[in-house]
């Protein structure tokens, strides 16, 4: 069975923000929900090294894990998918999340809390593929077009990959071997494991 | 899968919740409020029209239309896919068939279809009357900015309307913009060009011929070394990115000088910290090593080069010791670096505005060439000068269009260029000469007197002197009166308060823009600004070239929005109103909305162009190669079978003589190692045949399979008929020769008769002979020469030292403004001149003052990724906007210590002429001790004060902040008048 | 005349309180651990289509450097 995973090559990441503005494009999030960020570290230093995160569809994912109302639900390949019908945006995901990947939308006065929000791996949520109720609470559902997510598919070193993990690791395989030197894949195994 | 090795919890926790600190979390936290002033009307505006296009076609996603496109922000020329229904822009998906990006796009380019749902747009012409925004139909603007045009015409001549293109205009309608000016009357017309890459254009072009990149991105695939010189690809060429750390994986070397240590220096194998304006300096230390050593190509000197003997003598003076006290690089780094590309050949070299924009760029650019010529490294591919451009057309505009120094291809402007394009327009030269002002004769700059139209115009860095300055000292009649703006941002000049001074001095602005630009709120003035609702490249078609030569067709994605017209028209409008638009339109189609053909602009390009080679490139054979981009190899750039078999992608400048030759465009120049025919060739003979009694044609090096085996001159008639290859044109040809020669009163109309030119063929005729490659409109010259596999334009020595130029052989000057104040009696500047281009150049008189004192820190600029020059079209994006919400400038923590300043705080930066502007502190070792660096893309504020009520009511950019360039000094190149931003001077203290 | 409208009023609120307890035996009750959301046709869509799957492996050759 194919399984779909992100992996980041840290050693091609220039944090060129194209995954966050691609992400945007196609799922029209609103100012100030960011799906996917790049983060730098080492910033400005000898060693910079930047990453493209969002939500990684983790093998066991934590967010699922402690969810208080099961709102989330996992594709056969592994993507991680929630029911916003449901979520009642108690915030305990972001915790447990390791990047960070769940986002709070303000949709009203105060500051009060909206439904959790956060990268589909551009295959929408439950409302039926390609509706418009699926667009307006989850984005664009690219998957059931037999497209991959935008933010890989739009980066500009082809840093970001998102595909079936196999091809993905080819790839990637291929690079470190022509490079030689240690792998640079932030986060893989902590979403993935060691499988 | 055990691929991967497990990295510490710790470190990535860390960061991916954010607390790291990093340049982003920076922004995100000073940006707060402006972020949640657009939270507040965060109804997608593509939503509504997603909803709407729905609404229309009754479901989703039937009636979709694809088209593509090339994204407009820089000059890597991404294809972008965009999917349109019912007339909008619903989709926008990767081009992963295009050969230059393969899909790839960096936060603008994946950004594009913004540009589809820009609810900040100037929606309709309007007008400033007593400070309020009012509305005018384009028939009202039109007349009353035609008349006030008219009535300045009358009183002080042509040359007082000051008119400024765009590098962001499609190469149809920059040349368009150009003709305007030439049937206005006038050489007053530049665009940014000259204050992006003129310094290069200059230096390159009089070093080997042309002024171009000479290999590509995909080429870099190949390289074994780079070397980066203020160039910060990573956040100004992202996707070039993917092609230079290919060539990484690939082994190359990289190498990147900067004064910061840039997100391109963080993928280097050696990063070296340069003092900014000392690039000189640095290039004679690397060649030091070289020619200490002997790592120099001698071969290819000897055959190839001429004058590098007068370059050793100055390369002398730079032993390792000097070149550290004055570019502050370690003597061991110097030595390693020359060392690694001296054993990693072939080597690029890349260099952008941290070489160009200086008052010696012209001289960095040669030296870069320099080293390039003594590595051997030019016409190689993995070699050559990749210079990257800016602006997705800055290119294709250098090339045909709005240039205050030249006509469409370089031509120049002398009578004999004026006839030339006269010819190719269909216009009576004496007509087109009487529209200029032929009243006086002015200083030419090199104390000759001569007419406005030989004399180039007031460049785009000066038009506020054009202004300001006593008319008594400028080559014209009288000030500028009156500018028009068409895609330009004034906030990417430097002198800002002179800037504003200058512009409420006018008589009349007019800014021609998609948006309203920081030119519109910048000034006190309550009245005579006009606004014209103008299109982006995403609302028409046409043609445009990008860094490496290759033009690309864009489709028209959407309908012009709002009531905005594109730039073509707008002229054809102005044209109208001032009667010449019969003339200036003569082969020029025009359709019912008023939009004169982009296809039939190009075929006139091609007709006029054969200096650079862009007429080969029609637009049939443009749409096959945007058709059958698949077929393209990313590497080489060559298309493996298919209906352009062999042909190069976007047929690179030149692709000689007309497009029937089919010739396959030029992927890397100078390339000797292939036939002329298949891409191949020499240097440019573009210096003549001798200098000081030295032959300065190549020796010994020829084109691969040429007929003529050593170097030769530029190919005319006259050398034809030497070599007998005269009876190889056929009469059509030979017809068009003798009319362009003026032996035939009509321009011939198609074919002639063997016996009727017969007459022509032997004559031994001076006006026959001096119809040469240039300027036979037939492309017969053109066409024989390349039989015999011979460059038209010669083959000669590039040449390391340019007679011609203020500095023969290129030399450090410390800048105007230095912090090394000690320096400047060993490497001072120039003396004054009296006129540059129609306006004194100030050198010494401004050294003479010693600012490091009160101004003790090194001021640079540069780029950041979300935004493009001067920002108001990416700030007003919402998706690009929230990503950089404040202005601020890189300080040294060091600096930041010693005056007290925290991370985050407001502070004054102030430069040495008094602009002073109030941003944010980042404090940061990107910069070093010293040197402080701001983006340049900010506008809309004007020292201390957010002008965002003198916007029209909505059309203000989400993001606004100071212009760095309020603060910027004076200083301009002798020979392009570049102008100084890279290396000036300024104090900072807490707001 | 006069007891006719309260009497249709009182009808009403009995109908009304009567439908008010019905209990749908569709809506989602929550049981600990198991997702009681909408199926996404899509979870299905990507176990069974083949044509599906072989699309989205065609198209990540998009992301290849080519």
């Amino acid at each position: 069975m194919a399984r779909m995973k992100f992996l980041c090559d840290a050693d091609r990441c220039i944090e060129c923000n194209g995954c966050v503005t691609a992400c945007k494009n196609v799922n029209e999030v609103p100012w100030g929900v960011n799906r996917r960020r790049v983060v730098t570290l080492n910033d400005g230093l000898p060693g910079e090294k930047s990453i493209s995160v969002a939500c990684m569809h983790c093998t066991d994912a934590p967010c699922a894990a402690v969810c208080p109302v099961d709102c989330f639900y996992t594709t056969d390949d592994g993507i991680v998918l929630h029911d916003k019908d449901l979520c009642i945006g108690c915030g305990y995901c972001f915790y447990a999340c390791p990047f960070g990947a769940p986002q709070f939308p303000k949709t009203e006065a105060f500051g009060v809390r909206g439904k959790m929000d956060k990268c589909t791996f551009c295959a929408g949520g439950p409302d039926g593929d390609g509706s418009e109720e699926e667009f307006t609470k989850y984005g664009a559902n690219r998957i059931s077009e037999g497209k991959l997510p935008a933010c890989a598919e739009m980066c500009a070193t082809k840093a970001l990959l998102a595909g079936d993990a196999d091809m993905v690791a080819d790839i990637y395989r291929e690079r470190v071997m022509r490079r030689g030197g240690r792998p640079q894949t932030w986060g893989w195994s902590q979403a993935y494991g060691e499988g | 899968m055990k691929l991967i090795r497990k990295q510490t919890d710790n470190s990535s926790n860390k960061a991916a919740r954010g607390s790291a600190f990093d340049r982003r979390t920076f922004l995100k936290r000073s940006g707060v409020t402006a972020g949640a002033a657009a939270v507040a009307g965060s109804v997608p505006l593509g939503m509504m029209r997603r909803v709407e296009a729905q609404t229309a076609s009754g479901s989703r996603n039937r009636n979709v239309e694809v088209k593509r496109t090339v994204c407009s922000h820089c000059s890597v020329g991404c294809g972008s896919i965009a999917h349109v229904e019912n007339g909008v822009w619903v989709g926008q998906e990767p081009d992963f068939e295009s050969p230059l990006n393969m899909g790839a796009h960096c936060a603008k380019g994946a950004a594009l279809r913004y540009h589809g749902m820009s609810e900040k747009r100037v929606r309709y012409p309007m007008k400033l009357v007593d400070g309020q925004w009012k509305r005018l139909s384009w028939q009202q603007a039109v007349d009353e900015i035609g008349d006030q045009f008219l009535k300045i015409r009358e009183e002080s001549g042509p040359d007082s309307v000051w008119w400024c293109g765009s590098s962001k205009a499609n190469n149809e309608g920059s040349y368009l913009q150009r003709k305007f000016a030439a049937f206005w009357g006038t050489n007053n017309m530049d665009h940014q060009a000259r204050i992006c890459h003129s310094t290069t254009v200059a230096g390159v072009a009089n070093t080997w011929g042309y002024g171009a990149m000479t290999n590509s991105y995909n080429d870099m695939h190949k390289c074994k070394s780079m070397l980066f010189v203020g160039s910060n690809a990573a956040e100004a060429h992202p996707v070039a990115m993917h092609h230079i750390l290919r060539g990484k994986e690939n082994g190359a070397k990289m190498i990147v000088v900067d004064p910061r240590l840039t997100r391109t220096a963080a993928h280097a194998d050696q990063y070296l910290r340069l003092r900014p304006g000392s690039d000189v300096a640095f290039i004679w230390g690397l060649l030091w090593h070289i020619f200490e050593n002997g790592w120099e190509d001698t071969q290819y000197i000897n055959q190839r080069v001429y004058g590098m003997d007068k370059i050793r003598e100055e390369v002398a003076n730079w032993d390792p010791a000097t070149c550290t006290e004055v570019t502050g690089v370690p003597e061991e780094e110097m030595r390693q670096a020359a060392q690694t590309l001296a054993e990693n050949r072939p080597g690029t070299i890349v260099w952008c505005m941290g070489g160009t924009q200086h008052h010696i760029g012209n001289n960095n650019t040669r030296a870069y060439c320099v080293l390039q010529l003594a590595l051997g490294n030019v016409g190689k591919s993995g070699g050559g000068a990749n210079i990257f451009r800016g602006h997705d057309n800055v290119q294709g505009a250098t090339d045909v269009g709005p240039n205050c120094q030249t006509l469409p291809g370089y031509y120049g402007l002398s009578d004999g260029a004026w006839k030339h394009w006269a010819r190719v327009w269909d216009v009576d030269y004496d007509w087109l000469k009487n529209r200029f002002d032929n009243e006086g004769e002015y200083d030419s700059g090199d104390g000759t007197l001569a007419r406005p139209m030989n004399i180039p115009g007031i460049a785009v860095s000066r038009w506020i002197d054009g202004i300001l300055e006593d008319p008594e000292n400028l080559s014209q009649r009288d000030n500028i009166r009156a500018v028009f703006f068409q895609g330009h941002a004034v906030n990417s000049q430097t002198r800002g308060p002179e800037m504003k001074k200058a512009v409420e001095k006018l008589d009349l602005v007019v800014i021609s823009d998609p948006y309203p630009t920081h030119l519109a709120v910048m000034s006190e003035r309550k009245n005579g600004v006009y606004l014209l609702p103008t299109c982006t490249q995403f609302e028409q078609s046409g043609s445009v070239t990008a860094s490496n030569r290759s033009i690309q067709w864009r489709e028209k994605v959407i309908d012009p929005m709002y009531e905005s017209k594109p730039d073509a028209a707008i002229l054809h409008l102005f044209a109208g109103k001032f009667g010449f638009a019969d003339k200036m339109f003569k082969h020029i189609s025009v359709d019912d909305s008023g939009l004169p053909s982009p296809e039939d602009t190009l075929r006139e390009i091609n007709q006029g162009t054969w200096t650079i080679g862009y007429t080969g490139q029609s637009p049939e054979r443009l749409k096959l190669h945007a058709e059958n981009r698949h077929t393209f190899d990313t590497t080489t750039l060559v298309a493996k079978g298919g209906p352009c078999d062999g042909e190069t992608y976007g047929l690179p400048w030149p692709c000689w003589g007309t497009p029937e030759m089919k010739h396959p465009g030029t992927h890397i120049l100078y390339d000797t190692s292939k036939p002329v025919s298949q891409g191949g060739l020499t240097f440019r003979a573009r210096f003549g045949t001798e200098h000081e009694g030295n032959n300065i044609l190549a020796e010994g090096s020829y084109g691969k399979n040429s007929d003529l085996e050593d170097g030769y001159p530029e190919f005319s008639y006259a050398m034809l008929r030497r070599l007998g290859w005269h009876t190889e044109l056929t009469p059509y040809e030979l017809d068009v020769i003798a009319w362009v020669a003026g032996q035939l009163p009509e321009k011939p109309a198609g074919s002639a008769s063997q016996s009727y030119v017969a007459q022509f063929r032997d004559r031994e005729s001076e006006v026959l002979d001096a119809v040469n490659w240039k300027t036979d409109l037939s492309g017969g010259i053109q066409r024989v020469a390349i039989a015999h596999e011979c460059s038209p334009f010669g083959n000669a020595k590039a040449r390391a030292i340019v007679w011609t130029f203020p500095d023969q052989v290129p030399l450090h000057r410390e800048p105007l403004y230095t912090a090394r104040y000690e320096l400047v009696s060993k490497y001072p500047t120039f003396e004054d001149r009296k006129s540059v281009w129609r306006v004194p150049n100030r050198y010494a008189s401004i050294q003479e003052t010693d600012y490091s004192g009160d101004y003790p820190l090194i001021f640079t600029s540069g780029r950041l990724v979300e935004y493009e020059g001067g920002g108001e079209e990416t700030r007003s994006m919402k998706w690009l906007a929230e990503l950089q919400q404040e202005m601020f400038v890189e300080i040294n923590p060091a600096d930041a210590n010693d005056r007290g300043i925290q991370d985050n705080q407001w502070v004054w930066l102030e430069g040495p002429e008094g602009g002073h502007i109030k941003i944010r502190a980042m404090i940061t070792d990107r910069v070093g001790r010293g040197v402080v660096w701001t983006p340049y893309h900010f506008g809309g504020w004007f020292q201390g004060e957010d002008l965002l009520d003198r916007y029209p009511e909505g059309s203000a950019p989400y993001i606004r902040g100071e212009a760095c360039n309020t603060a910027t000094t004076y200083g301009y190149d002798p020979v392009t008048q570049m102008q100084e931003t890279k290396s000036t001077l300024c104090q900072i203290k807490a707001a | 005349m006069k007891r006719t409208i309260p009497r249709i009023l009182i009808l009403t609120v009995i109908a009304l309180a009567l439908a008010g307890c019905y209990e749908s035996a569709s809506v989602t009750r929550h049981e600990p651990g198991v997702y009681k959301g909408e199926q996404d046709p899509l979870v299905n869509k990507l176990a069974n289509d083949d044509g599906l799957r072989e699309q989205l492996d065609q198209r990540f050759d998009g992301q290849r450097d080519r």
